[in-house]
């Protein structure tokens, strides 16, 4: 069947043009989202039934997770987790704009110190928390070098301290993702636009002044994604800690990923820990619902300002 | 041939094909050896342990070659760190329907993993080899949850052993081991007004864990045996747990200020040095020390404090566990590799690398490879059995299964690390974590 | 404030900074050139006394494991077998669905979006048992293959996550002018997307690189024996039970260990503040 000169070719062409990116864009978004719900899913469906050792899927109902809210490693872990989240964030945070906003000034070994503040990212968790806990013992680390030097007075025991201890965790956290908030905020310090910039200098406005109004807003878009990484790392630290502390004077700074851990394999309690893990991605909607419906607010806001 | 053609069909119009499939087949089938005898295959085994570096990692290398020396083939799994990494090692290999011939295990696991995947019998083999009368009774009883051997002891480790500093002892004029916990807190007391920290133990929980074992062993085996082992109400409520809470608060005084969440190799170098007093830990401190460099005269060795003056035995030690397998080659293997660590010259081979003591208790330790700490905890062990004063250690996983011993551990290394707590309060939180758990 | 008291107030926080992220790396680096003896007769944090330069070579070629006395360089070699493609694989594979999401607006995007930036926030240690069952299932247990699939998968929720803010920045009249012309989807991302990618593509590749290669968990889980990651190697001489660690090599391991993902950021740091908005597209 001899068809006219172009036509199938087009309508060919046409078709693949719909399917194939098809074929193309959905795979590897379907397999992102499938593993997600798949491996959440299962491991809630865990967290109700009896499994020990390993998945067995008879219903248990509540009682694990009554056991594990009464239980004084999952508390302990749970104030620790805030109080070093809190922390972590908010001095990851402040240091890595503060260090930007410096290296921004134009200074002289711009690139030396950049590669001195990123660096520790490079360096795995376990290294971290074996080092610093070697620099935060008092016998042989900082306080030892300090009295040494000859000032006996000096205190820096907090390793030891089971109410400071967690604080040693909070300074390696900061040490170790400081550079990347960082680079990350010094990017999106560079791409101001340089207009803008120029005309708030014309209107004769303060150096504080031009960052509040013009550099802040710019850079928004790159501290929600700071803010992401952070959250995860704080949400997911497990060898810092055990690295550093092994948990702490006695269970003090223990952290829900070392709950979950432990009982899940080495207590051999599969279900208590996955209701562990529920409940601590639970407790992570607390934080992200806000901020959700915050950025919705605020989308809406600027639309109806934008209209 | 007499078979059907190869591609099955049946009528008479055989295809060309098909014939020279026939003959094909015919051919393959001449080629095929026979099924080999159980005894003709070549033994094999994978192991999974922890045991990847330091003389542990060593003495295992050793048993490899053994095996391989007797025609197996050894290829042996280590998973780095801690044993949890292990056992999630083995449990994978478990779900995924491929367990490992043998892999390490110890204490009550033995028996809640033997519920999860079937494991060989080794009963025949155990007898043939006349084992069970030659091992403790604590570890044959571990060994055969359900009555049948299904894993076999490596080696064994006594947990209460004292460590005292030469250098130390010189201080405070020590000339041998205090034997009662009275003795062991006046030595304390004069190292600590002559400026020597006198506990030289570390501040993870195992360690503290170990501490208030040590403690109970030397005061009452009775009670630890009643109260750890089958946790009895009325002996987790009694006056020698009471007391074990006290000297374990003594002992966290006596420790360095800085030892919370220290691995206790870190104070080796000011322990040898004379600067901090006694170390009470298990036997494989010796390899510790000789690894740093240090003399067996530097330091004094000997049981812990024995409140009633006998022996008694706090026992920690390490087994094979056998999975069961269909292959014939992994079974031989796993039939060889449990003759070997039967035999009375696995000891020798073994534990002389390690420290640890041979399992069997008719092992002659007059070798060289043994040191005089080894025979004497040997000697101990033996002379414990005799007298039925072994007891489990709860600290290393041996008394109880992971879920009770953590429940336990979490009470004791808290109570270590937090003055606040008073030994009648730490004795309550105790019995409440035993009661959750039980 | 005077302009040069500024300045060398600056300086001075900058120098003070740089002291604090500098410590750790030198009391490593001192340990790394020591004996072992030497660390244990004095202390984790010294000079050394006498220098020891053997631990290098001994670590890198030598050092037992368990049977196997070859260092840890089969173990490095394993690592980057297993993270090159992993990284690249993950990378390329969440441009694409960073695109898709950004410029390719579909019904309930914004939730598919929410979805797999939520995989960022689940604890590995929930997941080891599920990635038992689908690796099971797929015949690809101990195998590199498995573990190169579980780090792209779980590295699609990062890098779809960055690269998705990204290309959000792209001005809209780049693509109306490009659809206008009748480019289709890959046109558009060949001729226009991909060439303004390299500021987000480096971050991205540096930051799985990283991540995989520092992974200790699944590579200790899923693979076996000398098919180990380096991590493994890593804990095999730190992890102490009832020894001391073999603190020299340790501290050398550490340094050989952590040397390409020092080398990636040493070399791609600059790359992370060209620009990561597309202001840089003027």
């Amino acid at each position: 069947m001899r068809a006219e000169r172009g036509a199938v070719p087009t309508a060919w062409r046409r078709h693949r043009d719909r399917i194939l990116p098809q074929l193309v864009i959905w795979p590897p978004l379907v397999v992102a989202c499938a593993y997600v719900l798949w491996f959440s899913a299962w491991t809630v469906w865990v967290s109700f039934t009896r499994s020990t050792l390993l998945p067995d899927y008879r219903w248990a109902g509540l009682r694990n997770y009554t056991a594990m809210l009464a239980n004084q490693n999952f508390q302990l872990a749970y104030v620790n987790l805030f109080i070093y989240g809190v922390l972590f964030v908010l001095l990851t945070l402040t240091v890595g704009l503060l260090l930007a906003v410096l290296i921004d000034q134009r200074v002289r070994g711009e690139n030396v110190f950049r590669a001195l503040f990123l660096y520790p990212i490079a360096v795995s968790f376990v290294v971290t928390g074996t080092v610093w806990g070697w620099l935060l013992n008092p016998s042989i680390g900082i306080q030892k070098l300090v009295h040494d030097l000859g000032w006996t007075g000096f205190r820096f025991d907090w390793l030891v301290d089971r109410n400071r201890a967690i604080y040693c965790i909070v300074i390696a956290g900061v040490w170790q993702a400081s550079g990347f908030a960082m680079a990350l905020f010094l990017a999106g310090l560079r791409s101001v636009d340089a207009d803008l910039l120029k005309a708030a200098e014309i209107d004769g406005a303060s150096a504080w002044r031009t960052y509040r109004r013009v550099v802040f807003p710019t850079i928004g878009p790159i501290f929600a994604i700071v803010l992401v990484m952070l959250l995860q790392f704080a949400i997911k630290t497990y060898d810092l800690v055990v690295a550093l502390t092994a948990g702490g004077p006695g269970l003090s700074t223990t952290v829900p990923t070392i709950v979950i851990y432990d009982f899940m394999f080495q207590r051999g309690e599969l279900a208590r820990g996955s209701a562990a893990a529920v409940m601590l991605l639970l407790s992570l909607a607390v934080v992200l619902l806000p901020y959700g419906l915050y950025r919705r607010w605020r989308t809406r806001q600027d639309a109806i300002h934008a209209g | 041939m007499g078979r059907n053609a190869a591609d099955g069909t049946e009528s008479g119009n055989i295809p060309a094909l098909s014939r020279r499939t026939l003959l094909a087949a015919g051919t393959a089938a001449l080629a095929v050896p026979k099924l080999a005898r159980a005894d003709e295959v070549k033994p094999k085994v994978t192991v999974i342990s922890q045991w990847s570096s330091g003389s542990d990692g060593a003495a295992i290398t050793a048993l490899g070659k053994e095996f391989e020396n007797e025609g197996g083939s050894w290829e042996h799994d280590p998973v780095p760190g801690f044993t949890t990494a292990m056992m999630n090692k083995l449990r994978a290999q478990i779900i995924a329907g491929d367990p490992p011939a043998a892999s390490q295990l110890k204490g009550p696991e033995i028996a809640a993993w033997s519920k999860i995947a079937p494991v060989v019998d080794l009963d025949a083999l155990v007898k043939q080899a006349g084992y069970e009368a030659v091992v403790p009774a604590e570890l044959a009883r571990l060994s055969k949850p359900e009555g049948h051997w299904i894993a076999l002891p490596i080696q064994a480790y006594r947990i209460n052993t004292l460590f005292v500093s030469k250098k130390a002892a010189d201080r405070v004029g020590l000339t041998k081991l205090p034997a009662t916990w009275a003795e062991f807190n006046a030595v304390a007391e004069k190292m600590k007004a002559a400026g020597v920290t006198p506990v030289a133990n570390g501040g993870i929980t195992w360690d503290d864990g170990m501490k208030w074992e040590i403690a109970l062993c030397g005061i009452s085996p009775a009670a630890y045996r009643k109260a750890v082992m089958e946790l009895d109400d009325g002996a987790l409520k009694g006056p020698e747990v009471l007391a074990a809470f006290r000297q374990t608060r003594k002992l966290a005084d006596w420790s360095d200020p800085g030892f919370a969440g220290q691995h206790y190799s870190v104070f080796i170098p000011r322990y040898m040095k004379g600067d901090i007093g006694m170390l009470l830990m298990g036997g494989w401190a010796q390899g510790v020390f000789k690894h740093a460099g240090f003399q067996f005269s530097d330091y004094l060795i000997g049981p812990a404090p024995q409140d009633d003056g006998k022996i008694a035995f706090d026992l920690n030690s390490d087994e094979f566990i056998f999975w069961k397998k269909k292959q014939p080659e992994f079974q031989a293997g796993q039939k060889l590799l449990a003759d070997i660590v039967m035999r009375k010259d696995f000891g020798p081979m073994y534990c002389t690398i390690t420290g640890s003591i041979p399992v069997r208790t008719d092992t002659d330790l007059s070798a060289p490879g043994f040191s005089d700490g080894q025979r004497e905890a040997a000697h101990a062990m033996a002379t414990a059995m005799g007298d039925n004063r072994v007891v489990l250690s709860l600290a290393h996983n041996m008394a109880q299964p992971n879920q009770v011993a953590a429940a336990m551990l979490d009470v004791l290394t808290e109570f270590v690390h937090d003055k606040q707590i008073s030994p009648e309060q730490g004795q309550k939180k105790l019995v409440e974590a035993v009661d959750n758990v039980r | 404030m005077p302009a040069s008291l500024r300045r060398l107030a600056i300086y001075v926080v900058l120098l003070l900074f740089a002291g604090f992220y500098l410590v750790p790396l030198v009391v490593v680096m001192l340990n790394s050139v020591r004996g072992t003896q030497d660390i244990l007769r004095t202390s984790v944090i010294g000079w050394p006394r006498p220098f020891d330069w053997g631990n290098f070579a001994h670590t890198w070629s030598s050092y037992c494991i368990s049977e196997h006395c070859n260092g840890i360089q089969p173990y490095f070699w394993n690592s980057v077998e297993m993270t090159i493609p992993a990284t690249i694989l993950s990378t390329l594979l969440g441009a694409l669905n960073g695109y898709s999401l950004a410029l390719w607006r579909f019904r309930g995007d914004n939730w598919v979006f929410g979805i797999i930036t939520l995989g960022v926030f689940l604890p590995e240690q929930m997941k080891l048992v599920p990635w038992v069952i689908v690796l099971r299932d797929l015949g690809l247990f101990n195998t590199v293959a498995g573990l190169i699939l579980i780090h792209t998968v779980q590295g699609l929720s990062f890098t779809t996550l960055f690269c998705r803010n990204y290309y959000v920045s792209i001005p809209p009249d780049l693509l109306r002018a490009a659809r206008i012309d009748g480019a289709g989807f890959f046109r558009i991302f060949w001729r226009i997307v991909l060439p303004l990618s390299p500021p987000i593509l480096i971050v991205t590749v540096i930051w799985q690189f990283t991540g995989i290669w520092n992974e200790y968990l699944y590579g200790v889980t899923f693979s076996a024996g000398d098919h180990q990651p380096i991590t493994a190697a890593l804990i095999a001489l730190s992890a102490h039970i009832s020894e001391a660690p073999d603190y020299g090599a340790q501290n050398a391991a550490v340094l050989l260990a952590a040397l390409p993902t020092l080398l990636v950021y040493l070399f791609g740091g600059r790359y992370f503040v060209r620009g990561l908005t597309a202001g840089a597209v003027k």
